[in-house]
């Protein structure tokens, strides 16, 4: 579950977040598209307690923050940021660790669990993206699309209650991002919350079940996503996705 | 033009050492600008003798063989003594002065008296480097330790680092017997001589100066300017006899086996110094670079003020002051864990600095991953940022480990029996400066190389698992 209230976010004398509210109930996805620099990533980092904000509450499970305590480094800060995870948009995978490595070691450090136990789940969720073979190699051995499927396992491996991911299909084939959509969508129906930012209105249509589309530091609307694909309220809506299906 | 003439007359360029020389040749207290000493004041009477005009040029009393060889002057006045070895290279003048050696003990000290019960407690006895007394104690098997001059090797009998120090009686007497806390033991035994050194080729040289001083013993210039300095006594009349006087001529020959165990003992000491400086270095550098780049405004300060403090001086100056300064706020180390102290300070400061670079160079956005997978900072830091950071640090370590390597040999300053020290006192002992320089270069590679050898080794295990840090963090 996440609930947003009157978020607001300033840098420098510009405004990156503008009074976001949001609702999300557990078990469903959310996708949330726009033109770029509009502040989708922003939104992620404060979501998962990165990126100290100015006003308003985030609430993620049965954790909130308000702004002020998303500046100071306390207790409850790191608590709430255990609640997810996220896919960073330029992945940032441990470049010292192969790829078996990159994925078991919050499991073993944090969450204490054993080697062979933590390799056995990875390799489970290895299997379901295919790759596997490449668990003992480095990750500058591998591909784009290779790199953010083993991004994605590191973040869903920590099995957090609410995954955030930006941008996760944005060098894969539609088959391998077909296989990350099912094991996104299988993710969520055991009752996790899932948000996910791509400009692939194509690959959000088939799996998420809310989309939300961000303006200039607002976020504009938010409906299911056959409604807000059919019948956006908003003009700038309905212009974002006239270019989208152009494409 | 006339009156030029008067004032040319021919120069004798005479060479002594007047750091530590007292009262032989040194800086004089009263007028710093120039020197005084007996040896001073006997070069004077010597050159006058001779019409000739005293021009005294300050040396290193270690190389003082050397530099005259060199040309950089033409006698050697310094309380110089006959050696079988120096009789290789230099002509020896008569005797101008009848020494014999003293040996001082702590006040406190009521075990020993002699030389003798000094070996038979296993006690170290502190002497001059590349001298009589430096020779009977080598040639003895006693425990010694050398030093560049008289004041450090007192200070260390006051502060316990020997156990007994042995001189002559001139040096003793100008520097330890008005100290109350030491005292004079037994009495002053074997006697030897100072001469003048010359070079072998100026034979002619050599008769003048013979003469020279002949002439200032007969008349009693010689033992004005002893008396005057304290140091005359019956023995002296021995000088004006016709005869020869007796002096024994101190021996000493390398023996080269003794010589590679010496420098072999030599070395492993600079191995020591080297680990120990760097152990210290590689810890205390670490917080040292996290003081500087993420403390409170008062740990930022002070590390950069030690960080600036010890890159901005000379090691050799920080060295010293440890070595002499600590023991003036009660806290006395001996030599070698000064030197592995010293160095390992100095080596943090510029270790901090490779550890702040190579921090720097890991992408902040590895800290938030890690933050995002739950990793609180510490953790986060031991298993994401250090092992990244390592990779980066370590090919600017290791040449900084080299680096230290050779400046464990500023360690001779403070009298560290380290594989330069060595050098410089066997070379200089027996001439022997190319000979025992190549092996000790050859025991200087045999440790640097193979360090070399294998941080490059590591480098590249390191550099296999991944090239870098960079190909999956290249944005903001
Ligand atoms: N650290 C920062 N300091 C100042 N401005 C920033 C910072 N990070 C982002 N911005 C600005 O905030 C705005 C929103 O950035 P954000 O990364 O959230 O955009 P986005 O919607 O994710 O875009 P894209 O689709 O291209 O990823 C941009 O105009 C960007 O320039
Ligand atoms: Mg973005």
């Amino acid at each position: 579950m996440i609930r947003i209230t009157g978020l607001c976010k300033n840098m420098q004398n510009t405004t990156l977040l503008r009074n976001v509210n949001l609702e999300l109930e557990s078990g469903k996805i959310l996708g949330i598209i726009g033109p770029s620099g509009n502040g989708k990533t922003t939104l992620l980092l404060s979501l998962c307690g990165l990126l100290p904000f100015d006003q308003g509450e985030i609430t993620v499970g049965n954790k909130s923050i308000s702004a002020r305590e998303s500046g100071i480094n306390s207790e409850a800060l790191w608590e709430f940021r255990k609640k997810s995870g996220i896919v960073f948009q330029h992945l940032h995978l441990f470049p010292h660790l192969t790829v078996l490595g990159n994925i078991i070691e919050a499991p073993m450090q944090v969450n204490h669990k054993t080697k062979t136990e933590a390799e056995q789940e990875a390799t489970q969720l290895l299997e379901k993206l295919g790759i596997t073979q490449h668990r003992n190699k480095y990750p500058e051995e591998l591909s784009g699309g290779e790199q953010q499927r083993v991004a994605i396992l590191r973040a869903l491996a920590m099995n957090p209650e609410v995954l955030l991911l930006d941008e996760p299909t944005s060098a894969l084939d539609p088959m391998r991002s077909g296989d990350v959509r099912n094991l996104l969508r299988q993710f969520a129906h055991s009752g996790h919350t899932v948000v996910i930012v791509s400009h692939s209105v194509r690959f959000l249509k088939g799996i998420a079940d809310y989309l939300a589309f961000m303006g200039k530091s607002e976020l504009i609307e938010m409906n299911t996503t056959e409604k807000l694909m059919n019948y956006p309220d908003d003009p700038r809506t309905k212009e974002f996705l006239l270019y989208s299906e152009l494409n | 033009m006339h009156a030029l003439t008067a004032f040319s007359m021919p120069a004798l360029r005479w060479g002594g050492d007047p750091s530590g020389g007292a009262p032989y040749v040194y800086a004089d207290p009263a007028n710093p600008q120039s020197y005084t000493g007996f040896d001073y004041e006997f070069a004077e009477a010597l050159a006058r003798e001779m019409k000739m005009k005293a021009e005294f040029v300050p040396t290193d009393w270690e190389s003082i063989v050397a530099s005259l060889q060199r040309k950089e002057f033409d006698v050697i006045i310094d309380g110089f003594e006959p050696t079988e070895d120096r009789a290789r290279e230099v002509l020896f003048s008569k005797p101008y002065y009848l020494f014999r050696l003293q040996l001082s003990v702590k006040r406190t000290d009521k075990l020993i008296s002699t030389l003798e019960e000094c070996k038979k407690h296993g006690r170290t006895v502190g002497t001059l480097v590349n001298c009589a007394a430096s020779r009977l104690l080598d040639e003895g098997g006693y425990k010694s330790k050398g030093y560049q001059d008289p004041v450090a090797a007192y200070q260390d009998l006051e502060l316990g680092r020997v156990d007994a120090v042995l001189m002559d009686v001139a040096g003793e007497m100008f520097y330890a017997r008005q100290n109350p806390k030491l005292k004079a033991v037994g009495k002053p035994f074997k006697s030897g001589a100072y001469i003048v050194g010359i070079r072998k080729e100026d034979s002619l040289l050599l008769a003048k100066v013979n003469a020279a001083i002949e002439r200032l013993i007969n008349n009693g210039t010689v033992e004005r300017i002893f008396r005057k300095w304290q140091l005359w006594d019956e023995e002296q009349l021995k000088l004006r006899s016709q005869q020869q006087p007796v002096f024994e001529m101190t021996n000493t020959k390398l023996n080269w086996s003794e010589g590679l165990i010496k420098l072999f003992k030599a070395a492993s000491v600079t191995v020591l110094l080297a680990f120990g400086a760097m152990m210290i270095a590689v810890t205390l550098g670490l917080p040292l670079a996290f003081g500087q780049s993420n403390g409170g405004p008062f740990t930022r300060v002070a590390c950069t003020v030690y960080i600036e403090f010890f890159r901005g001086t000379p090691v050799l100056v920080q060295l010293l002051f440890l070595y002499f300064g600590l023991p003036v706020i009660g806290i006395t180390l001996p030599g070698w864990l000064t030197a592995i102290v010293g160095l390992g300070l100095n080596y943090a400061a510029y270790e901090s600095q490779i550890y702040r670079t190579a921090f720097k160079a890991v992408p902040d956005r590895q800290w938030q991953v890690a933050y995002s997978l739950g990793m609180r900072p510490f953790l986060a830091f031991r298993r994401i940022i250090f092992p990244q950071a390592f990779r980066i640090a370590l090919p600017p370590m290791t040449n900084d480990f080299v680096a230290l390597f050779k400046d464990t040999s500023t360690a001779f300053a403070i009298a560290v029996w380290e594989l330069a020290t060595a050098y410089r006192e066997l070379a200089n002992a027996t001439q022997s400066y190319l000979g025992i320089g190549l092996v000790v270069c050859c025991y200087y590679l045999a440790m640097s190389l193979p360090l070399a050898h294998y941080a490059h080794k590591l480098e590249q295990r390191l550099q296999r698992k991944s090239t870098g840090i960079l190909s999956s963090g290249a944005d903001k």
